[in-house]
């Protein structure tokens, strides 16, 4: 099943002689249940497709859909963004991001009151108990090890029941063996939730856990 | 956090950042006491600048023709008044009254009172509001003194050239420049009021007798200068002293106006209810220090504000990263601005709370007295709550501006 489609996606900054095209004609399809990576060098364009699919940064052209919706048409939102992120989305980042005043229960709670969770401390504990940090869940973000941090940032990242996880170089901050787990939790997570995930990464060593890889190169896709 | 309970963003964060928040709160409880204070010592002025008046229970204050007297103007009338005035039909009770502010020698230290005559046997203070003893029971030698005066009853008081017994105590009864009031009979005042050095007595007695050598009359009967210094004589010719004031107690509140519709047409004096007297005290004595207090606190609540607005504002640049993970997460708007505008309301709320405390350990003693009515604490703090509101106002703008994408940025 579709999770989300983008049809010739392209985003240029500045104009005239300043004129940079970070995206030029993206097409790509993500399916439910899904991991898949995105590959490619610095400047290539990696972050920029990340938000305009996260409907952070709005396409200049284009179309996407989401769940057979249509979200984004010519560069215009047909609905609202921030609507669309809670219900579909989730992010987790280079580093988790966590905010530091509240535990990791209440970083993954507040993601599923955001989310219209009905109950969302519940909902919290569930998915740290799933991703075996739930002995931490009353730890700071600043007393939790990387690896931790990570994984309390990607089970915020489910608090919604997102359709579609986007992670940009999550694996950035983590040693091999972290980053590989990391790695691994992201496919459980596709196949376990039925979520189509999409990563960001320049580890070529973890591309076997990969169902789909794209590289992406000068703003053109290369699959 | 119980399950439907939405989470308090600004709460979490001020639990874990308490000592910040505590620092800060008590910097703004102090610029919030300095505020109470002002308030309250307007309130003190205008309590002290009407306590006698009230203090004196009288419907009517007949005064000196053209004079507001006898406290906002000087107002001088004959003794003789408060016999016409008790013939007037529907007064019940006519009472001279005299008011003098002195100071005067006591005990090593300076006594600075005012002084109010009562007019024996008709008024006696027994309406006075006594913390301790009793009403004047003699014509001579009595009097009341406020409590601030430090004078115990039975203690004995040389004032002229007599001794004052204390037989009555009030509390918190002074004249409008703050000072503590001592009650005598009008007698005892005048008495009180007119005693002069020894020197200056002479002194006149001498002038007396060369005025009269300046007569054909003295010139032609030396023993007329004789007499000029004689300690014992009085001149007939002499009027009595004068009083400041006759006040009036109707005998029913239905002929307070008939009263004053009487006592009004006389040509000698202008009549007032204790009211105006009231007002004349406020608008003559309290009106330069209230608009400068008003002035002062005007310019702690904007120093206030804009403190909060800058320290608000920082907590909120200190945080833009969570917020725009929040707001990638998808948090409204409304939920982003709620935060920032809480814990404004907190440090506000928790610095008045801090500045009420402080203020009320404060206050007592400060010299001259901060009166808090229940108006003016609702009013600062309504205050406190306008201005802890505006400083959210640049925190707000700040981190509604803030574009989600920053979560996605290294």
């Amino acid at each position: 099943m579709e999770a989300l489609r983008a049809e010739g996606i392209s985003k240029s900054y500045g104009e005239g002689d300043t004129l940079v095209r970070a995206l030029g004609n993206v097409s790509l399809r993500l399916e439910a249940g899904s991991v898949v990576a995105l590959l490619g060098p610095s400047g290539s364009g990696k972050s920029t497709l990340v938000k305009a699919l996260g409907l952070v940064t709005l396409p200049d052209t284009g179309q996407i859909w989401m769940q057979g919706q249509l979200v984004v048409e010519d560069g215009s939102a047909v609905t609202s963004l921030r609507e669309l992120r809670r219900r579909h989305l989730g992010f987790v980042f280079q580093k988790a991001n966590l905010i530091p005043f509240m535990t990791a229960l209440q970083n993954v709670a507040i993601a599923a009151e955001i989310g219209g969770e009905p109950d969302p401390s519940n909902r919290a504990s569930e998915l740290l108990r799933y991703l075996d940090v739930s002995h931490r869940e009353r730890s700071l973000p600043a007393t939790l090890s990387g690896g931790e941090q990570q994984r309390v940032a990607i089970a915020r990242a489910l608090a919604n029941r997102p359709s579609i996880v986007l992670a940009d170089e999550p694996t950035a901050a983590l040693d091999k063996t972290r980053g590989r787990a990391v790695m691994e939790l992201f496919r459980r997570v596709a196949h376990e939730q039925q979520s189509a995930v999409l990563v960001v990464t320049h580890d070529h060593r973890t591309l076997d856990l990969f169902d789909v890889q794209y590289e992406l190169e000068d703003g053109q896709l290369k699959s | 956090m119980a399950k439907g309970t939405a989470m308090n963003l600004a709460l979490l964060e001020v639990r874990r950042h308490i000592g910040r928040f505590v620092g800060t709160s008590v910097g703004v409880a102090l610029l919030f006491t300095v505020v109470l204070a002002m308030a309250g010592i307007y309130g003190g002025l205008v309590d002290d600048a009407t306590v006698l008046v009230r203090a004196l229970h009288s419907d009517l204050w007949v005064v000196q023709k053209s004079t507001r007297g006898p406290f906002a103007d000087i107002s001088r009338v004959d003794p003789t008044l408060e016999k016409r005035v008790a013939g007037v039909a529907g007064v019940r009770i006519a009472r001279a009254f005299t008011f003098q502010v002195l100071e005067r020698p006591y005990s090593g230290r300076s006594l600075r009172f005012a002084l109010v005559g009562l007019s024996w046997t008709e008024d006696r203070g027994r309406n006075l509001p006594l913390v301790a003893g009793r009403a004047l029971g003699q014509s001579h030698g009595e009097i009341i003194a406020d409590v601030s005066l430090g004078l115990p009853i039975g203690s004995v008081t040389h004032l002229a050239t007599e001794d004052f017994t204390v037989v009555g105590l009030t509390r918190q009864v002074l004249a409008s420049s703050g000072d503590p009031v001592i009650f005598a009979t009008t007698a005892d005042a005048q008495l009180i009021t007119d005693d002069l050095p020894t020197d200056a007595v002479r002194t006149e007695r001498e002038r007396r007798a060369a005025r009269v050598l300046l007569t054909d009359v003295g010139r032609s009967q030396p023993a007329f200068e004789d007499l000029a210094k004689d300690p014992r004589w009085k001149p007939p010719a002499l009027a009595a002293a004068p009083v400041n004031a006759i006040l009036v107690n109707v005998a029913e509140p239905g002929q307070l106006s008939d009263v004053r519709t009487a006592l009004s047409r006389w040509p000698d004096v202008a009549v007032y209810s204790s009211g105006e007297q009231e007002r004349f005290l406020l608008d003559g004595v309290v009106e330069k220090p209230r608009k400068q207090l008003a002035l002062f606190s005007i310019i702690l609540v904007v120093t206030s504000s804009v403190l909060i607005s800058a320290l608000i504002y920082m907590m909120t640049l200190s945080k833009s990263h969570d917020i725009a993970v929040l707001k990638l997460i998808g948090a409204p708007v409304t939920r982003i601005a709620g935060m920032v505008l809480q814990q404004s309301w907190l440090i506000g709320a928790v610095g008045y709370a801090i500045a009420l405390a402080v203020g009320s350990q404060a206050f007592p003693h400060f010299p001259r007295r901060v009166v808090l009515t229940p108006w003016a604490i609702g009013g600062v703090g309504t205050l406190v709550f306008l201005v802890s509101t505006l400083a959210s106002i640049l925190g707000v703008v700040h981190a509604l501006r803030i574009d989600p994408g920053r979560a996605l940025e290294a």
